[in-house]
């Protein structure tokens, strides 16, 4: 019990530092959104002009007092406004993070599945070139741009053949591109560590026994390598989210779907800090989270973990 | 006022031709089930819902701030204005103002008001609340973070005479406001939706703004789409409009479309009917594929760059002079654009008021930029840059996000310069970095940009001190001003009541900013709408926005 209050507490910490960190580095950019948005020659504003609005605007209280402004405001739920279109910033969240959450699940089970797919065929061919093909497939993948393989599904599946279409598509109907182009290059690496890995227990000297004792490869697979052979894959799935994130960012953009990632990239383009701050908190809670739950699952998959994370405790 | 009037793209229209005759043939051929073929009646129908494809999600319905074209486009088909200016004629007719009044000092212009018009809401548009939309466009409201209109100067107060009269007042000679009147940044809207502050009218709450426009924003979508209805009792648009009453179309659908390739290709394989921005590079692909391609002229300031005079470098007008002799424009046209971006012939578009051909201070010369700078004391040094007295002739032109292509355009510039001993450095950068190095001439001096505006108040816009000041003429830190004549001439042209005098005003601008090499306009600037074959009648307003009051599907 109380290791899980310590990792909630060292989450805690992490997100108070992700939150300040992003605070600095916001107001550290040469420029701000009042200067992209007023100051610059196309808004034909006078100086006088300008400096009543930026007065308004809050830009003229000092950076101490926004900081714990911000902070209090984040505690209790309220983000502020976007500077760019005045939008409360809670609105532009409520609206963008459920389709992106659809979009990032979906994509996260459809790269698990490939990935486990991949894996237990590379195993299970009998043909050598095959097994070569499929090995060699998430080096491919993994150096294949989302931007373009997002461009390249559209052209080919949107434009040529006329099956999905990019604009007003049904709800499940729009998911099927994005969701294609989010989740091979996510799958990818996961195949590739679980292959390693599979590779890697296969060799032990338990799988041999198993084997002469008259086993099936099918059965080895299922009962004995894939527990064994999971953990590493798990990790590399944590991590990956941040991979997810980010191709969320261009995925959406390509597709012009609503979401966390077009809404960063448009924070960005305008440096528009209230809502990049609300981002940049709300996904590292999500990271932490997503981490928090692969270490907790560590013990379930593997006894041993467990008599450390109790020792340890 | 129709799309016909407007499209150009002379080299595809032989394949235009082409590629709908095939068309025709194609679903000819389809329909031997004994249906014939839906290819138009050619005459008017009612209904059907328009699929909009926009690069740029909408921030604000804040009309004063509609300049940015996916404001604009929303704003121009919501809202009415007081008076309607002809895109071709760029004249003056009565839309909800019946007439009007303007005083010999153009300080106190009087509207009469048609008395029948409502908002989407029901409340009836009177001059109260046509005096209340101006008080806020014309004095800001900075507590509510509501900015002025850019378009509306020396406002001082209005006047509500009766139910269907109204005053405005203003401090100064403001010869511009009538043509202000007219643009979407003057759209009116009703007395609830004035009350609004910068949040209420930003992107989120786009059902909520209520104007008397032909169509009322019914549904959106945060950042992704809009969707715009048809008002059923509409019945006011400028009488000059073919088609009067409610819009034929029900619907506008807006669909958020950032890439290029995917908003072209959607367009063409049938899933959109118009696209805004088709860039020049995609032209022929829509016009291969049976599209037609209008381009709607803006009318204002042309993409330009704008030398910086005060900094070092560039304090000698014959090295200005011989910037602009080495800048070859017509290969820069040529090879990054098409038919639809003239070669500019003044800083200002050959549509816009007051228009005047200074094209021979442009002349492309290298021979003579050499001699320029050779008689300036510039000194080619073994790099190749030329300098004197250790200032080398290495300038920094910064990167124009919103205009086309404007690296490539700014690379190809670098290497014409780069031929007399001129070295350009591009800046690129994020838009904070962006918005903060163009304020700074020590950072950037050379500077694109164009302003889109149909009034002769536009050259005074962008080159002004307290305006746009792309030249930095104004320096902010010490405020002084390097030209104190180009500041006079520049009023002379916005403060002028009679129109005779302004059009000689604003050509001398023109002159004056010519001769003393200040800028060099690159090219006319339309925005390039791709339409597919059956939508007609669509039309822009002067500073090429979309209207979708008048058209109609045909299939």
């Amino acid at each position: 019990m109380s290791y899980i209050l310590g990792r909630i507490g060292q989450a805690v910490i992490v997100l108070a530092i992700a939150f300040t960190a992003a605070f600095v580095l916001l107001q550290a950019l040469p420029g701000d959104a009042l200067l992209i948005k007023f100051e610059s020659p196309e808004s034909g504003l006078s100086p006088d002009q300008i400096a009543l609005l930026r007065d308004s605007l809050g830009a003229n209280i000092p950076i101490w007092q926004q900081f714990f402004d911000t902070l209090g405001g984040f505690l209790v739920g309220d983000f502020g406004y976007s500077v760019q279109s005045g939008t409360p910033v809670s609105v532009i969240i409520a609206s963008a993070l459920p389709n992106t959450l659809v979009l990032a699940t979906s994509a996260f089970v459809v790269a698990i599945v490939l990935a486990v797919a991949l894996a237990v065929l590379a195993q299970l061919s009998w043909l050598p070139w095959l097994r070569t093909m499929l090995r060699s497939l998430p080096s491919l993948f993994i150096s294949v741009p989302v931007f373009w393989l997002g461009i390249v599904l559209i052209q080919v599946f949107s434009f040529r053949l006329g099956w999905l279409p990019v604009i007003n598509p049904g709800p499940i109907e729009g998911l099927i591109m994005p969701v294609a182009a989010l989740a091979l290059p996510i799958a990818a690496p996961m195949a590739q560590v679980l292959i390693r890995s599979i590779d890697d227990v296969l060799t032990q000297p338990f799988i041999a026994v198993v084997r002469s004792k008259g086993a099936s490869e099918w059965w080895i697979l299922s009962r004995n390598v894939a527990r064994n052979a999971v953990l590493p894959a798990l990790t590399i799935a944590g991590l990956l989210l941040g991979e997810l994130i980010s191709g969320a960012v261009i995925t959406e953009t390509v597709f012009g779907r609503a979401g966390i990632g077009r809404a960063t990239e448009q924070a960005v383009t305008n440096q528009d800090a209230p809502v990049l701050q609300a981002i940049v908190v709300i996904s590292a809670a999500i990271f932490v989270l997503v981490n928090l739950l692969v270490d907790l699952l560590y013990p379930l998959l593997d006894p041993r973990l467990k008599t450390i994370a109790t020792v340890n405790a | 006022m129709s799309i016909s009037d407007s499209v150009t793209g002379r080299p595809g229209r032989t394949l235009v031709i082409a590629a709908s005759l095939a068309a025709v043939l194609v679903l000819t051929a389809c329909s031997s089930g004994g249906q014939s073929a839906a290819t138009g009646s050619g005459e008017r129908t009612d209904g059907g819902t328009l699929v909009y494809l926009e690069p740029d999600a909408f921030t604000s319905l804040y009309p004063p701030a509609a300049g940015f074209y996916p404001n604009g486009g929303v704003v121009n088909n919501i809202t009415d204005r007081l008076v309607y200016q002809d895109t071709e004629t760029l004249e003056f007719e009565p839309w909800i103002a019946t007439d009007w009044v303007v005083n010999d000092d153009a300080t106190q212009f009087t509207f009469n008001l048609r008395g029948d018009v409502t908002f989407s809401d029901g409340s009836a548009l009177n001059a109260s609340v046509v005096a209340a939309n101006f008080d806020l466009f014309g004095q800001g409201d900075p507590d509510r973070s509501l900015a002025i209109s850019e378009a509306v100067n020396n406002y001082d107060h209005s006047e509500v005479v009766d139910d269907d009269t109204v005053i405005f007042h203003f401090s100064a000679s403001s010869p511009g406001f009538l043509q202000a009147t007219s643009t979407i940044t003057s759209g009116l809207i009703s007395a609830d939706t004035l009350t609004k502050d910068l949040d209420g009218f930003g992107a989120g709450s786009a059902t909520e703004i209520i104007g008397s426009g032909p169509f009322v924003v019914t549904d959106e979508q945060l950042g992704a789409q809009l969707t715009i209805t048809a008002r059923d009792d509409y019945d006011w648009a400028p009488a000059s409009f073919a088609h009067q009453g409610r819009p034929s179309i029900d619907a506008v659908q807006f669909i958020v479309t950032p890439e290029n390739s995917v908003r072209v290709g959607s367009l063409i394989s049938g899933q959109g009917d118009v696209a805004r921005k088709v860039e020049a590079q995609d032209e022929a692909q829509v016009t291969g594929a049976g599209y037609t391609l209008a381009a709607a002229q803006t009318n204002g300031v042309n993409n330009s760059l704008n030398l910086r005079f005060r900094e070092p470098a560039l304090q000698d007008i014959r090295v200005r002079q011989a910037i602009i002799a080495a800048v070859d424009r017509n290969t820069i046209v040529q090879a990054l654009f098409s038919d639809n971006y003239p070669v500019a012939t003044s800083i200002l578009s050959q549509s816009a008021l007051g228009y005047v051909d200074t094209t021979e201070y442009f002349e492309y010369d290298p021979e003579k930029a050499a001699a320029l700078l050779d008689d300036a004391g510039f000194a080619e040094g073994t790099d190749g840059i030329r300098s004197k007295d250790g200032l080398r002739l290495s300038i920094t032109a910064s990167e124009a996000g919103p205009q086309p292509r404007s690296f490539d355009v700014l690379t190809l510039v670098a290497q014409q310069l780069a031929e007399v001993g001129i070295e350009l450095k591009i800046l690129r950068a994020d838009a904070g970095n962006f918005a903060a190095a163009v304020l700074d001439g020590s950072q950037v001096q050379v500077f694109q940009s164009m302003v889109g505006r149909a009034d002769f108040d536009v050259i005074k816009s962008q080159f002004f001190s307290t305006n746009r000041n792309v030249t930095l003429n104004l320096n902010k830190t010490d405020a002084s001003i390097g030209d104190q004549k180009l500041d006079e001439i520049l009023q002379a042209v916005a403060s002028e009541p009679n129109a005779e005098a302004r059009i000689i005003n604003t050509q001398a601008a023109q002159i004056y900013l010519a001769q003393q090499a200040y800028v060099v306009p690159l090219f006319e600037e339309p925005q390039v709408y791709g339409i597919a074959p059956y939508v007609h009648d669509l039309s822009y307003e002067a500073v090429a926005r979309p209207g979708f009051s008048q058209v109609w599907l045909d299939k």
